[in-house]
């Protein structure tokens, strides 16, 4: 099958002074049609900025220095923001988890849903209203229609989410990219989004993109997932390889870390010494090192991927030693 | 272990705050209704609940940071609710509290230095020139080399600034500490960690905390007793490894399973899920709970708020009128 999204050895740099700075390191993964791929990791790991880097969103800024992102065989980078118009909010539709910087506050939603419809698609005024009511009414929203004339205030955060989606579900795109989507919300609301968006993905059978800080979120939704950390990918694979037999050390401190209400509050957790590294650009070999448990015994200079026999990869040089449950090679 | 009956430090007598309503409107908003509650020294009381529920309130009336509308607030037997700000400063140094956001709870432009100085300066628990070994102590307490204390607070990663506030909450040698929301801008790797520190302090110290979360993980985790709340009322209390265990409140129940599994084998298992969300709609008398409530009946709709022991003698509180067959 070919990859709906596939992303090679992408490097993203930034100015800081005087100095470009490498945010991410040749990260790559790809989305096949209709999956759910979820890109975890903590704040500043470079997973957010890789996703905006897909529809050009990175600002004045931020400059791709390297690698490539296909869509469909297509390099997104090499267009212009002409053809890429064709792609964003029709192929690929993205949502943020600051909702209310997303939405116009002095539009209505009806009026910030239509407009979406007639310019990609060329619908009348009534046709597309018509169209934004029934949106509406499939994320779950009751009384579509007196929506329509709200504001953005008047909304509560997962009100306004379930329209960002609406919005997104517009031209039925292939890709949703959903960066942090529920952050921001409470737990009931957080659980009935993510409920919503894997109905959605059966229904229209899109692709979701979701970048999530949250083991919780990737555990209820994902069917691949891509951990990142300080600008790499550090391990990827199918969600339950990654969970039950997570590879890398890093992977397998993150899930350790995790309070869960089910567990005994006897137990101690094991929290992972120090903090992400913030300047990680100059740091040679594996970054998780200073805080890796293993690093003593490590004496790899630089990692590199090895994937396993099911296409799970960690960048660990260590990854098959620490190996939680043997796999028998198929 | 825990003695189970102790003198409570703080106590919260039927606790009611109502804020008025937009200019020109009838509907008065009630934030915290008739929410009792007890904390024993050196124990933690975690609050659950949704935005919205009242969980922030009931911290700033037990601090004092607003006037109950009605109630009673008492510290070691002295009620603190009406007491002016002159007489209740004296007695603040008892309670201290730690915020969500460290980034604005911490003044930009001084020193970690003075930023613990000053308050102990101004209650007077050291001398100056005391003040520099104890600042060296309460650093190390939490966790940061005290080669840190000549850094400003942009300096610092966001946990290492959490540290730093609750190192000065520390400064006054407190009784009580609320922290409200303290770990939920961290990230995951980051929160195990400070939640370890206060459980280490807690156990070092003998400090007894009032936590508000909405990760029920954590809250769980660091807390002997919870309350959870619903549109200003405790609705279910007990113990944390028995309310967790068995929730007696259809509530309570529903956000447990609104909390996403953190292990693989439990995706996909069967939950109640919530619809809607909680309205500020004015109360109508009977459950609060009755409109999303899976298990609602005719005779919620009429059935006056009171938290009642699940079973006779039990500790473990809830107000459904079903809690004893949940």
């Amino acid at each position: 099958m070919i990859p709906l999204l596939e992303i090679k050895n992408l490097d993203i740099t930034f100015p800081h002074g005087s100095e470009q700075i490498r945010c991410t390191d040749r990260v790559g993964f790809s989305i096949d049609p209709g999956e759910i791929l979820c890109i975890v990791g903590e704040s500043g790991c470079g997973k957010s900025i890789t996703a905006l880097s897909v529809l050009h969103l990175l600002g004045r800024q931020g400059k791709v220095s390297g690698g490539e992102i296909l869509y469909r065989g297509q390099n997104l980078l090499a267009m212009t923001d002409k053809q890429l118009d064709a792609i964003r909010g029709r192929e690929i539709s993205m949502i943020f988890q600051d909702i209310m910087a997303s939405l116009n506050p002095v539009l209505s939603i009806g009026c910030q849903m239509t407009e979406g419809i007639r310019r990609h698609l060329g619908y009348g005024k009534r046709q597309a209203n018509d169209m934004a009511v029934e949106l509406l009414a499939k994320t779950g929203i009751q009384q579509p229609e007196s929506m329509m004339r709200k504001y953005p205030h008047m909304l509560s955060g997962g009100m306004r989410q379930r329209v960002m989606i609406a919005m997104a579900l517009a031209c039925r795109p292939k890709l949703l990219i959903a960066d942090e989507p529920t952050t921001a919300l409470d737990v009931t609301i957080q659980m009935q989004i993510i409920q919503l968006l894997k109905s959605l993905r059966s229904e229209y059978g899109m692709a979701i993109c979701m970048i999530t800080h949250d083991i919780g979120v990737v555990v209820e939704m994902a069917d691949r997932v891509v951990v990142m950390y300080a600008g790499q990918c550090v391990e990827k694979g199918d969600v339950r390889d990654v969970l039950e037999d997570p590879l890398h050390p890093y992977t397998q401190a993150l899930l350790r870390s995790v309070p869960d209400v089910r567990a005994s509050r006897g137990l101690r957790l094991q929290a992972i010494p120090g903090t992400v590294p913030e300047n990680y650009q100059g740091i040679g070999g594996c970054r998780f090192a200073p805080r890796c448990v293993f690093a003593g015994s490590c004496t790899c200079e630089n990692c590199e991927w090895e994937p396993d026999a099911y296409g799970h990869y960690a960048r660990c040089c260590r990854a098959f030693e620490n190996r939680q449950v043997p796999y028998a090679a198929s | 272990m825990r003695q189970v009956e102790q003198k409570p430090l703080v106590e919260a007598i039927r606790l009611t705050k109502t804020y008025r309503g937009a200019l020109f409107s009838h509907n008065d908003i009630q934030a915290v209704r008739e929410v009792s509650l007890k904390i024993a020294p050196g124990e933690t009381l975690g609050i659950v609940g949704e935005s919205g529920c009242g969980k922030s309130t009931v911290a700033r009336l037990l601090m004092g940071l607003e006037k109950p509308t009605s109630g009673v607030v008492l510290f070691q037997n002295v009620r603190i609710d009406c007491l002016p700000e002159r007489k209740l400063r004296p007695i603040r140094s008892a309670f201290q509290m730690v915020f969500q956001d460290s980034g604005s709870s911490l003044n930009a432009r001084k020193q970690v230095f003075d930023i613990l100085r000053e308050p102990m300066l101004y209650h007077k628990t050291v001398s100056a020139q005391e003040a520099p070994t104890r600042i060296d102590e309460l650093l190390s307490m939490v966790g940061l080399p005290p080669e840190t204390k000549y850094r400003y607070p942009h300096e610092f990663s966001g946990g290492q600034r959490q540290r730093i506030c609750i190192a000065r909450a520390l400064s006054l040698q407190p009784k009580l500490i609320i922290l409200d929301e303290p770990v939920s801008a961290l990230d995951v790797s980051v929160q195990a960690q400070i939640l370890n520190l206060l459980r280490d302090l807690q156990d070092t110290l003998g400090v007894a905390y009032l936590f508000i979360g909405h990760g029920l993980g954590a809250v769980h985790y660091i807390s002997h007793l919870i309350a959870v709340m619903y549109r200003g009322r405790i609705v279910e209390y007990g113990d944390s490894e028995e309310l967790f265990r068995h929730p007696a409140h259809p509530y309570t129940k529903a956000l447990l399973d609104a909390a996403p599994a953190t292990d693989f084998s439990q995706r996909n298992a069967p939950r109640v899920l919530l619809t809607g969300e909680a309205s500020g709609d004015a109360d109508e008398g009977g459950c609060d709970f009755e409109k999303r409530c899976p298990f609602a009946c005719a005779a919620c709709r009429n059935r006056p708020y009171e938290l009642r022991p699940v079973a006779d003698g039990s500790r473990h509180l809830a107000s459904c009128r079903l809690a004893a067959e949940l």
